[in-house]
């Protein structure tokens, strides 16, 4: 009975511990910074300090922060689904450190991106589409499939677009 | 029982994973600040060594070592034979240069025939505050020694300490690379002149680094006790801008004081010397009233593959013009040097009017002296002297002030010119009355004939400086890099040119 009691009293201990080190680890991570919609969480760790400079220095940054651009915007439930994936694809990736110096947008992300591209600028992606027919076209693919970026390549982060872009940059100043 | 099991065993598990996690998190912390942390040159105190700063900011370096290119000496005293009949009596009648880069700048300062030849600490015409604006060793100094310690004693007393040319550590803070004022006297110049220094921005710094040195200045005797509590004076470096920044304000400033700076050897006159109101009068010009600081033309932003920095390669913009004017100056380049050619020489026409008529008038009233005037009748002529010079000597003494503020400039001169004249007018009546008719000032049109009126023993001047150079220098040079404060690698292949080593 007597090593019962301890059982009971370590167990309900340990749960309690275990309890206050995941509100320390939330906090600690700045977990609840990822349900806003603010761009400085994109930067709380340092990895896209670049991504955030040059975009924070470009006309972009008066109208649409990171998630407006990079998560889809139709509806709610796609917008957390895919914050969900692509939180738990990036904190995989910078805890296990298999990132890569240059980083690439993803086939899922640069479609969410054009496609918000579109939702901002509608009356003039319009009159490109029904012009589309006009366009040469030597690929054989539809011009409607290009991306947006491939001739306005330097919207929103700049023509050079690796660490080297931004040498001074040291995130944001907290002073 | 099991129940408790299972919780002890998922809690346990939770808390070692949990644990990984957590040190990760405060792995990746540190890993974030040092990234988003400046280098720290120094933490203490200040860098003077230019060197150091290299090792941080390479880009920087090497463009301000650039500056080193500039080491022509061009005789002002030869092509301005005027200037010595204006400053006869004064330092500046001795050696006078076009400026030279940054890098030179401690090496001019030796060079120069006004600082002459110490044999010792305390020897020498010269106070500490003649190196005030060679070297970010000055603001190590004042750091080390206290502002008034700085400022007390000769020259010669710093010379194995004033031995890296300006850099860095005069504009930047050591610890965090900011822009700052090294300079107390800029600080206090700028309440003075009613500036609210919490107010000043980043544009501001810009051009007010520059201004720690390109402005007007005297020095102030300063009385003080020191930490033995002896009485000492310390001639400090003080701008004279209470009273506002123009050329009159400052004139009312140093009357008010009955400041002179020393009396004319010929005309007698208490002198004003101008020294580089740089700063004071390009803020009378459109440039500064559009905002644009002296970085903006004098050090232009620099690529070098998707770097960008500012081009410490401090210089005239006009070798750099497709980088600096054309930027915002639509003309073609030819144009645009055209029209500041055009504004070179009209200040050059009014400036040589000016010069000539307060050279002719020092020795009409060195005439008169002669002839028997008394103070009563030279008064008037010798107040008209002081404060023409002290207009001429603001409008030019600076860098480039034809453009800064081309108005500003050849309005001081016309003035300057007038009150010349006026004077020349009063003395005609005054050689006149003690029988002095049809006076001719002798002539001034070459430096050998300019020193020579104005008594200056060149030649002797030379040769005590000569062997100052082979005694004492060495041995400061030797001091300075055996206590570590010089490194002399950076002055591999620096010529040393002079206006007398030719």
């Amino acid at each position: 009975m007597k090593a019962g009691k301890v059982l009971t009293f370590s167990s309900i201990f340990a749960f309690a511990v275990a309890v206050v080190f995941f509100i320390y680890l939330v906090n600690a991570s700045k977990a609840l910074s990822y349900l806003s919609t603010d761009p400085k969480a994109c930067i709380n760790c340092h990895v896209m300090n670049t991504q955030y400079a040059t975009w924070q220095h470009s006309s972009h940054a008066q109208r649409a922060s990171c998630v407006e651009c990079h998560l889809p915007t139709d509806s709610t439930v796609n917008k957390y689904k895919a914050k969900a994936r692509d939180g738990w694809n990036h904190s995989l990736a910078f805890t296990m450190d298999t990132y890569d110096q240059v980083l690439q947008i993803s086939e899922d992300g640069a479609n969410r991106v054009q496609a918000n591209c579109i939702s901002c600028h509608a009356r003039l992606t319009e009159i490109i589409i029904s012009n589309s027919d006009r366009y040469h076209d030597f690929s054989g693919t539809p011009s409607t499939e290009r991306k947006c970026w491939e001739c306005h390549r330097d919207v929103p982060h700049g023509k050079a677009r690796s660490l080297s872009s931004t040498p001074n940059n040291l995130g944001v100043r907290e002073q | 029982m099991n129940k408790y099991k299972l919780l002890l065993g998922g809690s346990l598990v939770a808390i070692a994973a949990m644990g990984f996690m957590a040190s990760s998190i405060s792995g990746k912390q540190e890993e974030r600040e040092s990234i988003n942390t400046s280098p720290v040159v120094k933490a203490e105190g200040v860098e003077s060594k230019n060197e150091e700063w290299a090792r941080y900011f390479p880009r920087q370096y090497d463009s301000w070592k650039q500056t080193k290119q500039s080491d022509t000496i061009e005789d002002m005293l030869e092509k301005k034979p005027q200037l010595v009949i204006l400053w006869a009596g004064y330092g500046f009648a001795k050696d006078y240069n076009a400026p030279r880069g940054h890098f030179y700048a401690v090496q001019s300062n030796i060079n120069s025939l006004r600082t002459g030849a110490p044999v010792g600490p305390a020897t020498g015409p010269m106070p500490t505050a003649c190196w005030t604006c060679k070297s970010p060793d000055v603001p190590r100094v004042m750091d080390e020694e206290g502002e008034n310690e700085y400022f007390t004693g000769k020259w010669a007393r710093l010379g194995d300490q004033i031995v890296n040319p300006i850099g860095c550590a005069d504009c930047h803070d050591s610890k965090t690379a900011n822009l700052a004022i090294s300079r107390p006297y800029l600080k206090k110049g700028l309440e003075a002149s009613g500036v609210n220094l919490d107010e000043i921005t980043h544009q501001d710094m810009r051009s007010l680094v520059c201004a720690q040195c390109h402005s007007e200045y005297y020095f102030k005797p300063t009385e003080y006790k020191d930490a033995e509590g002896k009485d000492q004076v310390a001639k400090v470096v003080t701008f004279p801008w209470a009273e506002g920044l123009s050329a009159e304000n400052m004139e009312t400033y140093y009357d008010g004081y009955g400041f002179s700076d020393w009396t004319h050897k010929i005309s007698k006159t208490p002198m004003l010397k101008a020294q580089h109101p740089g700063y004071e009068i390009y803020k009378t010009g459109i440039h500064a009233k559009r905002g644009v600081s002296c970085a903006d033309c004098h050090m232009p932003y620099k690529q070098e593959g998707s770097v960008k920095y500012s081009d410490h390669h401090i210089g005239n913009p006009l070798d750099n013009i497709a980088n600096t004017c054309l930027t915002c100056h639509r003309e073609s380049e030819e144009e645009f040097k055209s029209l500041v050619k055009t504004k070179f020489e009209r200040k050059e026409q009014l400036m040589e009017l000016a010069m000539n008529s307060l050279g002719k008038a020092h020795l009409a009233a060195g005439k008169a002296w002669e002839a028997g005037a008394t103070e009563d009748e030279m008064e008037p002529v010798l107040e008209l002297i002081r404060s023409g010079q002290w207009l001429w000597d603001y409008s030019i003494a600076s860098h480039g002030s034809f453009y800064h503020a081309p108005e500003e400039t050849l309005r001081l001169l016309g003035v300057a010119n007038d009150k010349a004249q006026e004077a020349r007018l009063k003395l005609v009546a005054v050689l006149a009355k003690h029988d002095v008719f049809d006076y001719v000032a002798p002539d001034f049109s070459t430096k050998e004939k300019a020193q020579e009126l104005a008594g200056v023993p060149l030649q002797k001047l030379i040769d005590e400086k000569v062997a100052f150079k082979s005694a004492l220098l060495q041995e400061w040079n030797q001091t300075a890099v055996k206590e570590g404060r010089l490194n002399m690698e950076p002055r591999k292949g620096m010529s040393d040119n002079s206006s007398y080593s030719k």
